[in-house]
């Protein structure tokens, strides 16, 4: 990354850089798309991404400093997926928040009546990051698992691992409780957590 | 006291710090004697981890005709 501190990049995007603009880009394009897509659905994330772009690449002047950055880029987002929304008044599901997921590590299945173990977890080749982190095809695995995701639960684990971005603050992007902000979050690292032990057993996703 | 599921449910808001102190403290007590809820809890940690370098690598693909994209548009 060429710009390293935000005041550094956002004095480079008022001066019109290229560069300055490109590193915004590549760093938060996969989230805003994701985010626009829990918002508006599928067939119109692109052209609210797009929007937002042209909007930030217009108004970066009058950025005024009282959110970071890409909080800024993100509100934006939410807005014109929002308002987009309701012109078309299309509806998105939360994903089938209720109940839980067949197969998945919280079925019911998997536990005793009195909750406790049935099936523990499989225990791992290796609990170690760095060595996990070594394998290529893992990496793949993870970028792939993410993708399949229900929508808003990879907008939440983006947000929230990638970006750092608040509790409170994903909240009002997405416009949902903070309770199932927790519940998406969880089932996303679920879900990622299988494809590993997966991985580690079969020695592929 | 909590069981195994209860502790299976709420393992994300451990790691992020989002149970109530009270809660902390019955979901400490259990991993302290669960082996399986430790095993569970640490895959759980292991894995948010690794996803997130995994997915940090920003992507490269057509940053630079998006951008000509979004130029061409805000001239008009
Ligand atoms: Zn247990």
């Amino acid at each position: 990354m060429q710009f390293k501190d935000e005041s550094a990049l956002i004095k480079a995007l008022i001066q019109g850089s290229d560069a300055a603009f490109a590193q915004l880009i590549r760093q938060h394009q996969s989230t805003m798309v994701s985010l626009a897509r829990s918002i508006a659905g599928d067939t119109f994330a692109d052209d609210i991404v797009q929007e937002a772009w042209v909007s930030v690449y217009s108004n970066i002047a009058k950025f005024e400093g009282r959110s970071s950055l890409k909080t800024w880029l993100f509100r934006i987002v939410s807005n014109i997926a929002t308002t987009r929304l309701r012109k078309e008044s299309r509806k998105t599901s939360l994903d089938q928040l209720d109940g839980e997921t067949p197969g998945s590590y919280l079925d019911s299945a998997n536990f005793r009546e009195d909750g406790h173990w049935k099936n523990p977890v499989a225990t791992w080749r290796t609990e170690s990051p760095d060595e996990l982190l070594a394998e290529q095809q893992l990496k793949e695995c993870i970028k792939k698992t993410l993708n399949r995701l229900p929508e808003t639960q990879r907008t939440v684990f983006l947000l929230k691992e990638i970006e750092q971005v608040a509790f409170e603050e994903i909240c009002e992007l997405l416009n949902i409780s903070a309770a199932n902000v927790r519940v998406l979050l969880h089932r996303a690292r679920l879900q990622l957590m299988q494809m590993i032990s997966r991985y580690q057993e079969t020695g592929s996703c | 006291m909590l069981n195994c599921k209860q502790v299976a449910s709420l393992a994300s808001d451990y790691l992020d710090n989002n149970s109530t102190t009270k809660l902390n403290w019955k979901i400490r007590m259990h991993l302290m004697m669960c082996s399986h809820c430790r095993r569970f809890y640490r895959q759980l940690k292991v894995t948010n981890k690794v996803a997130r370098s995994a997915l940090s690598e920003p992507s490269n693909d057509n940053i630079d005709e998006l951008l000509q994209r979004i130029k061409e548009s805000a001239k008009k």
